[in-house]
C-alpha cells in the first residue's frame, strides 16, 4: 500500500502523463485587450527570424490595434507543415506561398482572394499596386484557368533574378575586355571568351570558361533561343521543338565538345560552385540572394546579361515566393494588411534586404536608392532589367504540379555526359513527360470540381 | 481543454476516496480482499489509459484513416473521392513504384555483410584486448548518432571532387567516382554507409550472444579435441541463431523502410530514379505531388509485404529456434 502522500504524487503524475496527450488542443484564444491577433507562418534562418521580429514591432506600431504572432519553421519541413494545417484547418492568417504552388492551394479553396481587400487598402493609401513589379505580381494571380492574370492571392515577399556574373579579376588577368553591361554576348561570342578563359592544367590553377547546373542554368539558353518546355497555356511539353534541342545540345557541347567547363562528372552543383568561389571561373549564375555569401570573394564580380540565342534578346527565371492569407481567416483585411506591409512598406524592404541584399519589391524604391546604392554588385541594373523585361517563370511553376518535369530531370545526366544527344532525349522523353503532364490536368480538373 | 480534464480526473479520484484530505487513509475501510484488489485494479487502468490513448490516438486511428485513404484520391488539401482499386492498378503501371522496390530490394545486400562484420568484430572485442571497452564505445557512437547529421557528412565523403574518399583513393593513384551521382555506385555506397552506421549494434548483440553461451560446450569440444574453427562452426553460430534471426527481421523490416538516407544524400531519388527507396517513393508522391491517397495505397502494400516476409521467416525458423 502506498503511502498517502506518495499515493498523491503518482496519481497526479499518470493524470499528467494523460492531459498532455491533449495540450496541443487549444482553442481559439480571446485577446484580453480587444485586440485582433494575427499568426503569420514564416521559414527562414535565425538571423532572418529575428529580422522578421523586427519588422512585426514596426507593423504593430502602424496598427496598434493588431497584434501578430510569428510562426517560423525551416524551410525544408515548411511543404508538409502547411500542408498538415491545410488538411486540419489550422493555417496561420499569412504564409508563404511559392509560385508552383498558386494552382492547387487555390483550386482546394485554401487561400483568400485578395482583391477586394487590396481596393480597399489601395483607397486607403496604404497601397500601390502598380508600384510592384508587374512579373512578380504576375506570378500570384490566377483566373481559376492560366496563371498571370486574375485575381490576386498573394503579393510577393521577393522576386529573385537568376543573374549572370563574371570574374573581373580573371579577365583582366587573362587581357580579355569585358563584357558589355547591357549587350548580351552571342552564343559563339561566349563560346570564344570561354576559350581564351580556359586553362585546364588538371591542377588547383586551373581555370575554366564557367561550369553551370543545368537544372538552373539551362533555363536562360533555351527562353532566349526561343523555345520553352511547356506552351501557352501549359498543356503541351515543348521539349522536341528544335529550338529547345539545340540549346539543350548547345548547354551540353559546353563540356563535351568545346571543353569550357570542368568534366562532366565534376559538373555538380556543389563543385563549380566552389570553383567559383575560388576564382576559377569566368562566368557563374548570380542572384540577388548570392550576394551575401559573394562579400568574402577573393575576386572582383560583377553582373551582365546571360549570352543570348537566336532571339537576340537576353533571358533568365524569376524566383519567387509570395505572402498569401487563408481563405479561412477570421480577421481578412488585418492579414491583407499585413501581407501588403511585408511585401512594400518602405522600411521592411529595407530592413530585409539590408540582410539578403534582395531588389526591393517596390518599382520606385529599386530604380532608385537600390540602384543607386554603392554596395556590390556595380551594374545591379542588369537584375532590374530581368525583373522588368527579360525574367520568365520557371517550367515547373505554370502546372498543377511538377511530375512531368522531374522527369525530365531524372535522366539529363546522360545528355552531359554525352551518352545520349539532346535530340533524342528530348524525343525518348517527351512522351513520358505529356503523360505526366496530362495526368496532373485531370488531377487538376477533378480537384475544381470538389 | 486540459483544465477540464484535469478537473474531471480530480473529481474521479476524489469519489473513490483514492486521493483527498488528510485523514482519508484512516477512513478508508478496505470491507474486502477482492474490494482492495478492485482498487488496485483500477489504479492501475488509469496508469495505463495514457499510453494506450497515445497508441489510439497517434497509431490505430491513422493507420485506419490511411487504409481508408488508399482507396481515395485525397491530396491533402483537398477533399477525398473514393476510386476503388484505381490507385493499385496504378501502381502496378508506374515504373517508378517497381524501380523503387527493387533498390529497397537491393538494399537488403547490406544485412549479411552487416552480420559477417559485426560476428567478426565480437569475436575480435570478446577476447581482453587492450583498451576493447574503449573500441566497443567507438563502434557504438554511429548508432546513436542522428541519421540525418550522418548523411550530411557522408554526402561530402562521398563527393566527386573534394570527398575524403576520393582524396585518400587518389593517393594510391585511383580516381574515384562522383559516387552518390553515379548509377552504378550511389546503391552500394549508400549501403556502405548504412552498415558502418549500424555495425555497433549488432556488434553488442553479437557479443552479448557469445558471452552468454554457456562455456560448457567450448570445454566439452575442446576435450573432445575440436579446433577453433570447428567451435566456431558447430558452437558459437548455431548458439548465435536466436540472435541472428532477431537481427535479420529487423534488418528486414527496417531496411525495407529506408528513407533518410537516400533523401539527403541523392537528388530526386538519383540519376535515372537509381537510388530512390520505396518509403522516398510514397514520401515524394504524398508530399510532393499532392497525391496523400495513392502513398497511402503504397504504404499498405509495403506493410502486406514486410508482414508476408517476417510471417515467413517465423514459419521457416520457428522449429528449429524453439526446439529447447
Amino acid at each position: 500500500m502506498l503511502k498517502k502522500s506518495k499515493k498523491l504524487i503518482t496519481m497526479i503524475l499518470g493524470v499528467a502523463v494523460l492531459t498532455s496527450i491533449f495540450v496541443g488542443c487549444s482553442g481559439s484564444k480571446k485577446a484580453a485587450d480587444g485586440k485582433v491577433e494575427i499568426s503569420w507562418m514564416c521559414y527562414g534562418q535565425p538571423q532572418e527570424t529575428k529580422v522578421y521580429e523586427q519588422v512585426i514591432k514596426k507593423f504593430e506600431e502602424k496598427y496598434p490595434n493588431v497584434k501578430v504572432k510569428l510562426v517560423s519553421t525551416t524551410q525544408d519541413q515548411y511543404g508538409q507543415k502547411i500542408q498538415a494545417a491545410m488538411a486540419s484547418n489550422t493555417m496561420s492568417d499569412v504564409v508563404y506561398m511559392g509560385p508552383g504552388d498558386v494552382k492547387a492551394w487555390t483550386n482546394a479553396g485554401k487561400m483568400l482572394k485578395m482583391t477586394e481587400y487590396l481596393d480597399k487598402a489601395e483607397k486607403d493609401g496604404i497601397l500601390k499596386l502598380d508600384d510592384i513589379w508587374e512579373k512578380g505580381l504576375a506570378k500570384y494571380k490566377y483566373d481559376g484557368t492560366k496563371i498571370g492574370q486574375g485575381d490576386i492571392y498573394a503579393l510577393p515577399k521577393d522576386i529573385g533574378p537568376f543573374g549572370f556574373g563574371y570574374n573581373k579579376t580573371l579577365f583582366e588577368k587573362k587581357g580579355i575586355p569585358l563584357p558589355d553591361k547591357t549587350k548580351p554576348y552571342t552564343w559563339d561570342q561566349f563560346i570564344d571568351v570561354c576559350k581564351k578563359l580556359t586553362n585546364d592544367t588538371g591542377g588547383d590553377d586551373a581555370t575554366f570558361g564557367t561550369g553551370l547546373n543545368v537544372q538552373w542554368s539551362l533555363p536562360a539558353f533555351v527562353f532566349s533561343n526561343g523555345a520553352d518546355w511547356l506552351n501557352d497555356d501549359a498543356t503541351k511539353v515543348t521539349i522536341t521543338d528544335p529550338k529547345f534541342e539545340e540549346s539543350l545540345q548547345f548547354f551540353a557541347d559546353q563540356t563535351l565538345k568545346y571543353k569550357i567547363t570542368p568534366s562532366s562528372e565534376q559538373g555538380q552543383t556543389l563543385d563549380t560552385y566552389q570553383r567559383w568561389l575560388k576564382g576559377q571561373l569566368g562566368f557563374f549564375a548570380t542572384a540577388p540572394w548570392d550576394i551575401a555569401a559573394f562579400e568574402s570573394l577573393p575576386f572582383e564580380y560583377d553582373i551582365i546579361p546571360w549570352p543570348a540565342g537566336s532571339t537576340g534578346q537576353t533571358a533568365s527565371w524569376l524566383g519567387s515566393v509570395g505572402f498569401g492569407v487563408a481563405a479561412n481567416t477570421k480577421h481578412p483585411q488585418e492579414a491583407t494588411n499585413l501581407a501588403i506591409f511585408l511585401s512594400t512598406d518602405k522600411d521592411a524592404n529595407k530592413m530585409v534586404s539590408d540582410q539578403q541584399i534582395q531588389v526591393p519589391n517596390i518599382k520606385s524604391m529599386a530604380k532608385t536608392d537600390y540602384l543607386n546604392a554603392s554596395n556590390k554588385p556595380a551594374n545591379k541594373q542588369a537584375f532590374i532589367d530581368l525583373i522588368e523585361k527579360y525574367g520568365k517563370p520557371l517550367p515547373g511553376e505554370r502546372t498543377y504540379n511538377a511530375e512531368w518535369y522531374n522527369k525530365y530531370l531524372e535522366g539529363i545526366q546522360d545528355v552531359l555526359d554525352g551518352k545520349i544527344t539532346a535530340k533524342d532525349y528530348c524525343e525518348k522523353v517527351q512522351p513520358e513527360m505529356q503523360k505526366l503532364l496530362d495526368d496532373s490536368i485531370a488531377k487538376e480538373a477533378k480537384e475544381k470540381t470538389k | 481543454m486540459h483544465e477540464l480534464l484535469l478537473t474531471f480526473a480530480t473529481k474521479i479520484l476524489k469519489s473513490k476516496k483514492i486521493i483527498g484530505g488528510e485523514n482519508m487513509a484512516a477512513k478508508i475501510k478496505i470491507k474486502s480482499k477482492s474490494d482492495y484488489y478492485a482498487r488496485e485494479r483500477k489504479a492501475g487502468y488509469l496508469f495505463v489509459l495514457a499510453p494506450v490513448l497515445q497508441f489510439f490516438i497517434f497509431a490505430l486511428v491513422p493507420l485506419l484513416i490511411s487504409l481508408y485513404a488508399g482507396f481515395t484520391d485525397w491530396s491533402t488539401i483537398g477533399k477525398p473521392s473514393f476510386t476503388g482499386i484505381e490507385n493499385f492498378v496504378k501502381m502496378t503501371q508506374d515504373p517508378h513504384f517497381w524501380k523503387a522496390l527493387f533498390n529497397t530490394a537491393f538494399m537488403m545486400i547490406g544485412i549479411p555483410i552487416r552480420l559477417v562484420l559485426a560476428l567478426m568484430l565480437a569475436l575480435a572485442m570478446n577476447r581482453k584486448i587492450f583498451g576493447a571497452k574503449t573500441f566497443r564505445v567507438l563502434y557504438y557512437i554511429p548508432v546513436i548518432s542522428s541519421i540525418a547529421a550522418i548523411s550530411i557528412l557522408w554526402r561530402w565523403v562521398y563527393n566527386g571532387d573534394y570527398g575524403l574518399l576520393n582524396q585518400v583513393l587518389s593517393i594510391v593513384g585511383v580516381k574515384g567516382p562522383n559516387w552518390l551521382t553515379n548509377e552504378a555506385t550511389v546503391k552500394p555506397a549508400i549501403i556502405a554507409m548504412a552498415v558502418w552506421q549500424d555495425l555497433g549494434m549488432s556488434m553488442l548483440l553479437y557479443l552479448a550472444g557469445i558471452q552468454s553461451i554457456p562455456k560448457d560446450y567450448n570445454e566439452a569440444a575442446q576435450i573432445d579435441g575440436a579446433n577453433t574453427f570447428q567451435i566456431f562452426k558447430n558452437i558459437t553460430v548455431p548458439m548465435l541463431k536466436p540472435v541472428t534471426f532477431y537481427m535479420v527481421i529487423t534488418g528486414i523490416i527496417g531496411g525495407s523502410q529506408m528513407f533518410i538516407q537516400q533523401n539527403l544524400m541523392t537528388d530526386n531519388g538519383g540519376t535515372n530514379y537509381s537510388a530512390a527507396t520505396i518509403v522516398y517513393y510514397l514520401w515524394d508522391k504524398a508530399f510532393k505531388q499532392y497525391q496523400m491517397g495513392y502513398a497511402c495505397a503504397v504504404g499498405w502494400i509495403l506493410a502486406i509485404i514486410i508482414f508476408a516476409v517476417t510471417y515467413f521467416q517465423f514459419k521457416n525458423s520457428s522449429n528449429e529456434l524453439f526446439e529447447e
